[in-house]
């Protein structure tokens, strides 16, 4: 199996994932184009779809099927719960799970019940489908390099971070988790060489996103986000059966408050996944239609008729468009853009298809917007393009995504009040720095509550991690000073390091995500999805010792040619010898050696990488880029004479 | 941290955003995560550290308070809490009048009246931006201290009258 997977003969591939809520697909870049790659049927989209029988786990259009017999044991939609607490709004919506609840001191993650007594989290839920995706590349593409998945702009910390885990579950290398929007605005922008402002209109089954940027010379740089991470298709399908079943008389309005339904005691999970399933049927068909018959069978037999009008159709769903309106309006003024000043509004998502949204997004923005890539792959596509770039074997080298954080980050303060400590909207990657002081004699130990939000209260936003310093030396209260830097990486996450200020000690930092996994959940869900545990966990940490040996000793000897006259008297000999041994340990078994071998080189190349770095800095102020001095280089001599001069 | 040199702008109040802008750009192209996607674990958090650094000095010079503020802490004159004098008596109790009329405006959903509140406030923030600029060009910053803090007052207010409107805006549309 080892031998099969690293065959040296197949160079690895970056592909790019959209991890959607309905559907999901993987593409790839040839030949600077991106191909979305389907299955041996010749279908691109995967159902995002995983059915948990008694003894198999089976994932897409065959798990669709399991939907309606085992509608509990078939998690569909699974991105509407991921990153979310086990009391999320979202479990208490007309569905057709078994909710487990967390024991006492186990993590605050939505669980279900599924068939075969098991019980199972969203981030494993999610890296089904990813398996599913990757094999589906393996079988392509032979290997699957780096990988870029896609999330909604507007996913918090807590939704970032299970993705990157159910990434990790599924044994991907995970590049960078890349925002839909800016996926689509990089597929439509490269493909048509624009520039000007665009807003991004990203309607997809269970997410809503709007992003304008600005495209200029290369650079996308967003400018405002926002959006409802759970709003979407299913919310239409919901507002629909939901009106079917009151049709039928299966559900009713409560009399004092008609817009709070009650199920009919009756109603099984089974009929509900029926409903939910020919409510997004009715959608469908209301695209092209203006009345549409449904045929509901009865579980005792013979079935009911209802006649859905699109007019109908166009009713339950406004209250949700106007939903989008409001964030859309918000994401113009947040980018200080008047709606005529954009240069072209692009469709994403399945959920766009309907024409009333299409209707509604024309009149929001005063024009036609731009569907001309198919609104459900060009996501992936702009994921490929990206993860072709990180690769760096793209031709595009002056391309650059600037990506904003969707929500404000705060921490709490006294009176649960928070204290916002980053706007939301600012460019990533970004840091904000704050000082504290302990509030009793000999306190060694202090909590910071970070939440994410634009509400002034903590109760109002939402909680992402309490962060606990320890280690503080004892002193008497109020004299320590404890320096905190919160950095947000350019995946959207936050990470908090701390410094007692009197002493200079760095302080360790514990971190109790809200509504997540720490590092030993997902370490052990790691080893329990392997077949051998430890055996298998070796074998993985040897392929990933291996892919990042092989990945650092490439950027090494490009490193070396491109700027070979920084380096110090000695330091080409160091740097050769360490990535001698680093080529020798990664043809061994050993994956602690592998490791070692790769600090070794970094700390070799550690000063020549920040005098090169200095050398970038130097040419961005001054304004020249490298492709022009490359030219210039190559003009007055040639890189090649240059390279030989050196190899001499 | 000085962010004028860490995006080699020279160290002015009057500040061409454009040139700004490019600069930021020029150095998060050299700088961005996105380019050391393939590079060590050091060299990743280097490039990292230098780009959050770039997009820090880029928010303050960006920002008319934030950019006085870091110049003045660079020429060593204390500012923030504690350390700046009392306001002019007078300006308070003009911009007293002014939230009034806010108030007002607000509590009757006068959208136009709270347009032009806004507007003479940006009208007059631009003149502080002014004077701020003359002040520092001519060596005479520590004299400024009481209009940086006029401004944050200006800030402050173009902030709420714009979030009012905002709401109703959003109310009146959803409505």
């Amino acid at each position: 199996m080892l031998f099969e997977i690293f065959d040296p003969k197949a160079a690895p591939r970056p592909v790019g994932i959209d991890l959607g809520t309905t559907n999901s697909l993987v593409a790839y870049v040839k030949n600077d184009k991106p191909f979305a790659i389907s299955n041996c049927d010749g279908e691109v989209l995967l159902p995002s779809v995983v059915a948990y029988d008694d003894d198999e786990i089976v994932v897409g259009t065959v798990a669709k099927k399991h939907a309606f017999e085992r509608p509990s044991d078939t998690i569909v939609s699974v991105k509407r719960f991921v990153g979310r607490g086990a009391d999320d709004a979202e479990t208490r919506r007309l569905g057709p799970y078994h909710f487990v609840a967390p024991a006492p001191g186990e993590p605050n993650v939505v669980r279900f019940r599924v068939g075969g007594g098991r019980v199972v989290n969203p981030v494993e839920v999610s890296a089904e489908i990813l398996r599913e995706l990757k094999s589906r590349a393996e079988d392509e593409l032979g290997r699957v390099g780096g990988v870029v998945i896609t999330v909604p702009a507007y996913f918090d910390d807590a939704q970032r971070q299970a993705t990157k885990d159910a990434g990790r579950l599924a044994g991907l290398d995970v590049l960078r988790l890349l925002n839909e929007p800016t996926a689509a605005a990089l597929a439509y922008g490269l493909d048509k060489n624009s520039s000007g402002h665009f807003a991004v209109y990203d309607l997809g089954g269970g997410t809503f996103d709007i992003t304008t940027l600005l495209l200029d010379d290369g650079v996308f740089q967003v400018k405002s986000t926002g959006g409802d991470s759970a709003l979407g298709g299913d919310d239409m399908d919901r507002a629909l059966a939901e009106d079917m079943l009151c049709a039928l008389g299966w559900m009713e309005a409560e009399k004092a408050r008609p817009h709070s339904l009650t199920p009919h005691p009756r109603l099984s999970p089974a009929v509900v996944r029926l409903v939910l399933d020919k409510a997004r049927e009715v959608k469908h068909a209301l695209t092209s239609r203006d009345a549409v018959e449904v045929q509901v069978p009865l579980s005792t037999g013979g079935e009911q008729h209802l006649t859905v009008t699109r007019g109908r159709f166009e009713e339950l769903i406004a209250p949700l468009l106007e939903r989008t309106g409001v964030a859309c309006r918000r994401a113009l003024r947040d980018a200080g853009l008047e709606a005529s000043q954009l240069d072209g509004v692009i469709l994403v998502g399945g959920s766009t298809r309907v024409p009333a949204v299409r209707a509604y997004v024309e009149r929001i923005f005063g024009r036609a917007p731009l569907a001309d890539i198919d609104a459900e792959q060009v996501v992936a596509y702009g994921a490929a393009i990206q993860a072709d770039l990180l690769a760096g074997s793209g031709p595009r080298q002056d391309v650059l995504l600037l990506d904003v954080l969707p929500l404000s980050l705060g921490i709490e303060v006294g009176g649960g009040v928070v204290d916002k400590i980053l706007p939301r909207n600012t460019t990533i990657p970004v840091g904000a720095r704050g000082s504290y002081t302990t509030q009793e004699d000999n306190q060694t130990g202090f909590e910071i509550h970070v939440v994410q939000g634009e509400r002034e209260l903590v109760g109002d936003c939402r909680s992402l991690a309490r962060f606990t310093l320890k280690g503080i030396p004892p002193m008497p209260a109020g004299i320590a000073r404890l320096e905190v830097g919160f950095r947000v990486d350019a995946d959207g996450l936050l990470s908090v390091h701390a410094k007692e200020a009197t002493t200079g000690l760095e302080q360790t930092v514990a971190v109790k995500p809200s509504y997540g996994l720490d590092d030993a959940a997902v370490e052990q869900m790691l080893l329990e999805a392997l077949d051998h545990g430890e055996d298998d966990l070796r074998a993985r940490r040897v392929a990933e010792g291996r892919v990042e040996a092989g990945r650092i000793a490439l950027a090494t000897d490009k490193a070396l040619a491109a700027d070979f006259d920084l380096l110090e008297a000695g330091e080409r000999d160091a740097i050769m010898g360490a990535l001698g041994e680093l080529r020798a340990a990664a043809s061994g078994s050993d994956p602690s050696r592998i490791t070692a071998k790769i600090d070794t080189l970094d700390a070799a190349t550690q000063a020549f990488a920040g005098r090169r770095m200095n050398r970038a800095i130097a040419r961005a102020i001054s304004g020249k880029r490298v492709d022009d001095l490359s030219r210039d280089v190559a003009g007055a001599k040639g890189v090649e004479a240059h390279l030989e001069e050196h190899r001499r | 941290m000085d962010p004028f040199a860490t995006l080699g702008l020279p160290r002015r109040y009057a500040l061409d955003l454009a040139v700004a802008e490019k600069a930021h750009r020029e150095l998060s192209r050299a700088l961005h995560p996105d380019r050391y996607a393939q590079a060590g674990a050091s060299e990743r958090r280097d490039a990292l550290s230098r780009a959050v650094a770039v997009n820090e000095a880029f928010r303050t010079v960006r920002d008319p308070v934030s950019r006085a503020e870091a110049l003045m802490t660079l020429l060593g004159i204390a500012v923030g809490d504690g350390h700046e004098p009392k306001a002019d008596p007078a300006f308070l109790m003009d911009m007293l009048e002014q939230r009034e009329a806010l108030a007002e405006a607000r509590a009757s959903r006068n959208a136009v009246a709270i347009a032009d509140l806004r507007d003479a406030l940006r009208a007059t923030e631009l003149g502080a931006q002014a004077e701020l600029a003359a002040g520092f060009d001519s060596g005479r910053a520590a004299e400024l201290v009481g209009k940086l803090g006029e401004l944050r007052f200006y800030r402050r207010f173009i902030d709420e009258a714009q979030a009012i409107l905002d709401d109703l805006s959003d109310c009146a549309s959803t409505a």
